[in-house]
This record gives C-alpha cells, structure tokens and sequence, in this order.
C-alpha cells in the first residue's frame, strides 16, 4: 500500500488559535519558511515533526495530515 | 548534551572551521615563501566568516545550515551537497579519461575516484547497518 500526503489543516489550525507562523514554528523549534512550506504543501515533514504539530494543535496526525492511497 | 548547546556547537563549527582553514592557507603560502598569497587568503577567509556570521542573523536559511536544526533545511543540504558531489563525479570521470586519452596514467582523477568510491562503499555499508 502505497500513501501519499494530500494537504493539511495546519494554517486552518493555526489562524484559528491566532498564532503566526513564527510563532507555531518557534514552538515547533523549526524555522517560519518551515512551516510556510508545509502548509503550502511543498514539504512533507517528518513523522517526529507531523506527530508534534498534531499534538500541539491536540489533535492526531491523521486528522491533521490529509493522506490519500496512490 | 542539551538540544540548544548542541546547536550552539554546530553554528560556530562553521565559522571556526572556515577561520581554520584561513589560518591553513597562511600556514601553506608561507612555507611556499608567498606570504602575501596566505595573508590574501587569510583575510578572505575572515571577511567569508563576518559575513556568514552576519547574514545568519537575518537568514533562516543560512542560520539552519550551519546549525542544522531544522529538519527541511538539512534536507535541503543533504540534496545540495550530493547535487555537489555528483558534478564533482562528472569533473573527476572527466579528468581521468582526458588524462588516460592524452597517454598519461590518469593521476590525480583516478585516485580521487578511487577515495570517492571506497568512501562510497563504505558509508553504504556503515548506514546499512544502522538503519
């Protein structure tokens, strides 16, 4: 089985708590382009990283990270 | 060792090694009785580090290479340095069959590949087994 990330909630996520993207990428401890690049899209991050954002956000990685079966 | 002493490390490692290799050039030129070459290359080396230091400061980019806490950006330098590599590969290929063309013994290309390649083999083999 073969997966692929889709799309994400974390701009969602983030503008309704009202924080910046400096600001999640500083709790993160990752830089803000980081994070511009993973709500964009253009990076998938890693399974540490996906599993701190959805912890942060209380939520799981799945609710957060859009996966599709190719 | 906590994560942000670790990353202090890593950031000044870069700046050191650059100062150092300033210090090696100096070292190198004036054994070979051109001073003025090392102290040339010694203050190029200095004026590299401020720089680099300096555009740290305001650069998210140049500040996770040099201290490689952000897991996008060392991604990015992993792909950079083998973009790097690969057309250092091309040069060395290149260098070695120009050389083996012009009748000579293909030195120093060969060698180089032969160090690139060992290198190769043996970081595969070490990785292998870790992961």
């Amino acid at each position: 089985m073969e997966l692929e990330v889709t799309g994400n909630r974390i701009r969602d996520l983030r503008t309704a708590q009202g924080l910046s993207q400096a600001q999640l990428a500083a709790a993160m401890d990752v830089s803000r382009q980081t994070i511009n690049s993973i709500e964009v899209g253009r990076y998938t991050p890693s399974l540490a990283l996906a599993v701190a954002l959805a912890r942060y956000f209380g939520s799981t990685v799945e609710e957060v990270f859009h996966v599709e079966e190719r | 060792m906590s994560k942000s002493v670790k990353r202090k490390l890593f950031f000044w490692a870069g700046p050191a090694f650059c100062l150092l290799m300033g210090v090696v050039y100096l070292v190198a030129a004036r054994a070979s009785g051109q001073p003025a070459l090392g102290l040339m290359l010694l203050i190029f080396m200095v004026v590299f580090t401020v720089v680099l230091v300096i555009v740290s400061r305001y650069s998210e980019t140049v500040r996770g290479l040099l201290d490689r806490g952000d897991e996008r950006i060392n991604q990015i330098d992993l792909r950079a340095t083998a973009a790097a590599a690969s057309a250092l590969i091309v040069a060395i290929i290149g260098g070695a069959v120009y050389e083996l063309a012009r009748g000579h013994s293909g030195a120093p290309y060969t060698w180089l590949a032969v160090v690139g390649g060992v290198v190769y083999i043996g970081a595969v083999v070490v990785l292998r087994s870790k992961r």
